[in-house]
Parts: C-alpha cells; sequence; structure tokens
C-alpha cells in the first residue's frame, strides 16, 4: 500500500486544520465599496502552509511529498459533487450556452495584456510561457512538452503555475467580491467567468459570488462549474491552436520594436 | 494520480477524506453527520465508478471526466429517483469539500516554495495580471452575449 495513505499523522494534521477552519466559518466583511470573503479553505491552506518546514516544523519535506500525491484524488470528491450541482440545472445551463461557450475567449485577454507587460517588466521568452494563459496544469504540459520546463518558456509558466497555486484562491475569491460590488458585470457573468481551469480557483469566485447574492446561489453556481468543466476541455486546445500561437507573433513583434532587431526565435 | 495507485487505495483515501468532510461538514454548515452520510456515500460511489472507468475502459480520458459526468446524469431532472440524489447530496455542503483538499494543498505547497521564491517578483506582477485579465476578459464577453440574447 502506497507510503501517503499510511501517514496517519499527515491525516490527523489534516483533519485538525479543517476542524479548525470550519469551527472559524465564512468570514465576511466590508473593504472599500467590496465585500471580502473568507472561506475555510483559505484558513486550511495558509495554515497547512505554516505547519511547514520554515515556519512550524510540524511536517517534514516526506510529508509535504505525500500530500501533494493526495491532492489530485481528493479533488474527486468534490468534481463529484460539481456534477451533481450541474445535473439539475442542465436544461438551464444549455439555454445559456451560448454565452458560456463565447465568454471561453475570455481567456485569451491574458496574453494581449500579459505578453507586453512581461515584456516591459524584461522577461524575454519567459513572457511567452507566463502570459500565454492563465497557466494551470494542462498547460504546463503543453509547454512542458513543446519547449520543455527548464527552457525559458517552462520557467515563465511554472511561475505563474506556482504564483496561482499560492494566490489564485485569495485573489479569485476577492476579485469576484469586489467586482460583485461595483456591479458592472451581472453576477451570472461573473460567475461563468469563474470557471478558468481550475477548481478551487472557480471554487473561491463562485464561492464569494453566491454569498454575494445568496438568491442566486445555486444558478451561480451551476454557471461556474460549467464554465470549468468547459475550460478543462477546451483549455488545452485553446493554448495550442489559438493563444500560444498568437503569443509568439505578439512576442515577435514587439521583440523588433523594443530590440529593433529580430528575436532569435522567428 | 499516479497509475500505480489501485483502485482499493484511492478507496480508502477517499474513504479518509469523505470522513473529514462529514466531521467539517457537521462543525462549520451544521449538517448532523448520519444525515449527510447518505449524500457522502453517493458521492464516494460516483469517484470509485470514475476512478474504475478509467482504469478499466478508456485509459486515456482522465477520471475526472466520468466523475463529473456520471455526476451530472445521476442528478438530471429526467435520471430516475433524481429528486431523491439530490436531496442527499445537498446535506454535504460543497464549500466543505474544499476545506481537506486545500488543507492537502497548502501542507504540499511548503516544498514549493523555495522554487517560488527563486522565480522572482516579476513573474508574481505578470500573474496577478494574467488572472484579473482572464477573469475580466471572460465576464465581458458573457455579459454582452447574455445581454444581446437577453437573459439578463
Amino acid at each position: 500500500m502506497n507510503d501517503a495513505v499510511k501517514n496517519v499523522k499527515l491525516h490527523l494534521l489534516v483533519l485538525a486544520l479543517v476542524v479548525v477552519s470550519e469551527l472559524i466559518g465564512i468570514v465576511t466583511f466590508k473593504v472599500g465599496p467590496g465585500k471580502l470573503v473568507l472561506l475555510p479553505m483559505l484558513y486550511a491552506m495558509f495554515m497547512g502552509i505554516f505547519m511547514g518546514p520554515k515556519f512550524l516544523k510540524v511536517v517534514k519535506e516526506k510529508d509535504m511529498i505525500q500530500a501533494s500525491t493526495l491532492v489530485g484524488l481528493t479533488l474527486l470528491l468534490l468534481m463529484a459533487r460539481y456534477g451533481t450541482l450541474v445535473g439539475p440545472k442542465f436544461y438551464e445551463i444549455l439555454k445559456a450556452g451560448p454565452a458560456l461557450v463565447l465568454q471561453e475567449f475570455g481567456n485569451i485577454a491574458t496574453l494581449i495584456i500579459g505578453i507586453p507587460l512581461a515584456m516591459y517588466l524584461g522577461l524575454k521568452r519567459e513572457a511567452v510561457g507566463a502570459a500565454h494563459s492563465i497557466a494551470r496544469e494542462p498547460n504546463v504540459a503543453l509547454i512542458g512538452d513543446i519547449y520543455g520546463l527548464d527552457s525559458a518558456e517552462g520557467r515563465g509558466v511554472m511561475g505563474v503555475y506556482i504564483c496561482g497555486t499560492v494566490f489564485g484562491t485569495i485573489f479569485f475569491g476577492l476579485m469576484a467580491s469586489f467586482l460583485a460590488a461595483f456591479e458592472i458585470f451581472h453576477p451570472y457573468a461573473l460567475a461563468m467567468a469563474s470557471g478558468v481551469g481550475s477548481a478551487s480557483m472557480m471554487t473561491a469566485a463562485v464561492g464569494s459570488l453566491s454569498a454575494s447574492y445568496p438568491a442566486m446561489a445555486e444558478q451561480i453556481q451551476a454557471f461556474g462549474v460549467a464554465s470549468n468543466t468547459l475550460s478543462g476541455i477546451d483549455g488545452v486546445y485553446m493554448s495550442l491552436i489559438l493563444a500560444l500561437p498568437m503569443s509568439n507573433k505578439l512576442y515577435n513583434y514587439l521583440y523588433k520594436l523594443k530590440y529593433k532587431t529580430c528575436s532569435e526565435n522567428v | 494520480m499516479t497509475k500505480q495507485q489501485t483502485i482499493f487505495e484511492s478507496f480508502v483515501v477517499l474513504l479518509i477524506v469523505s470522513a473529514m468532510t462529514l466531521v467539517g461538514n457537521h462543525a462549520g454548515f451544521n449538517n448532523n453527520i448520519i444525515d449527510a452520510l447518505p449524500g457522502m456515500g453517493i458521492l464516494l460511489l460516483l469517484c470509485i465508478s470514475g476512478v474504475a472507468t478509467n482504469m478499466f475502459l478508456l485509459k486515456k480520458i482522465p477520471s475526472v471526466l466520468f466523475v463529473i459526468t456520471y455526476g451530472v446524469i445521476i442528478t438530471l431532472p429526467t435520471f430516475p429517483y433524481s429528486a431523491v440524489t439530490n436531496a442527499y447530496v445537498a446535506k454535504v455542503h460543497f464549500l466543505a469539500l474544499t476545506t481537506p483538499i486545500l488543507a492537502y494543498a497548502g501542507v504540499a505547497i511548503g516544498k514549493d516554495l523555495a522554487a517560488f521564491k527563486k522565480s522572482g517578483w516579476r513573474i508574481v506582477v505578470v500573474s496577478l495580471f494574467v488572472m484579473v485579465s482572464t477573469y475580466i476578459g471572460s465576464a465581458a464577453i458573457a455579459q454582452a452575449v447574455l445581454k444581446y440574447m437577453g437573459d439578463i
């Protein structure tokens, strides 16, 4: 039997983190025009990080590696619940189909803003890896396949992947509640935008939105999940067919503008 | 998930996490453990079916896709007993399921902190903009299409 499964200390620690986090519960407070929603999963994650060798030294290298092998499997239960959220709303989601499908193209906005910004900051080929997508697992795999993860592009995509893993959840939760407070976008539009290919980011955004609009909570959750499922399906194709070629074109164009010479990878 | 993990191991891990979820669900959302038990059992079954489908039938397609699809199918309004199934799984709050995952992930992130430090502040700035632009880009398109279709 796999050692990770038998790591009783790890499971008991996680159980303790879960209980403490749930007892603290959802905390909401007003920040400027927005409502900040802190979810138990955020406390659980931060407490988890603080158990590491850098801080409280409760867990060792071995425990951390084993914990990472379990994350994928634990996600399945959440995915099952997500499925059951989509089912009852399935026909309503079909009705909203065009909006759901077309908003997927919004994910390309990241390269239009991200590539120029990354290059302005002085990054070179790292920019393509970092900003062609939101850098979730399928995108990391894709960049790894094409350029290799120890290439400049690979460093870029890994950097954004790690940032997303560390800050993504809290950032998406905050962003959703702030945008909801400004009332520029309808909660449904914000819910559909929440699915970027990361279950935790989507959950954070959907969680804040449903706390802000309790009457629409079920619909918001269904849209978020449907959109995230779509991203999961089309994400890799979108990156390969659209985002990556566009990123490379934009990179080469900006490279000529900035350095007055052709880039090495044309 | 690695290929070496057997169905049994997956089952044990899922069982452990289910138990944690039930406790968290009780502590945070006042859903009694006994009340939430059938719903949790249904979710566990969905997961095992998904893992099994991936292992025995379609190895190329990830388990996650099956698990979600099965969940959708059994709760479709036209599926037999979907109302009952729905009532059971509703007792498991979806936020209660996220807490154990992020707790494991938090413990795991500890080992990536050094790599994260090395990647530098520029990547941090870029990734914040990546997240904002993806979100606002998608929301703007969704908003425009929903308006155009007259749904909002």
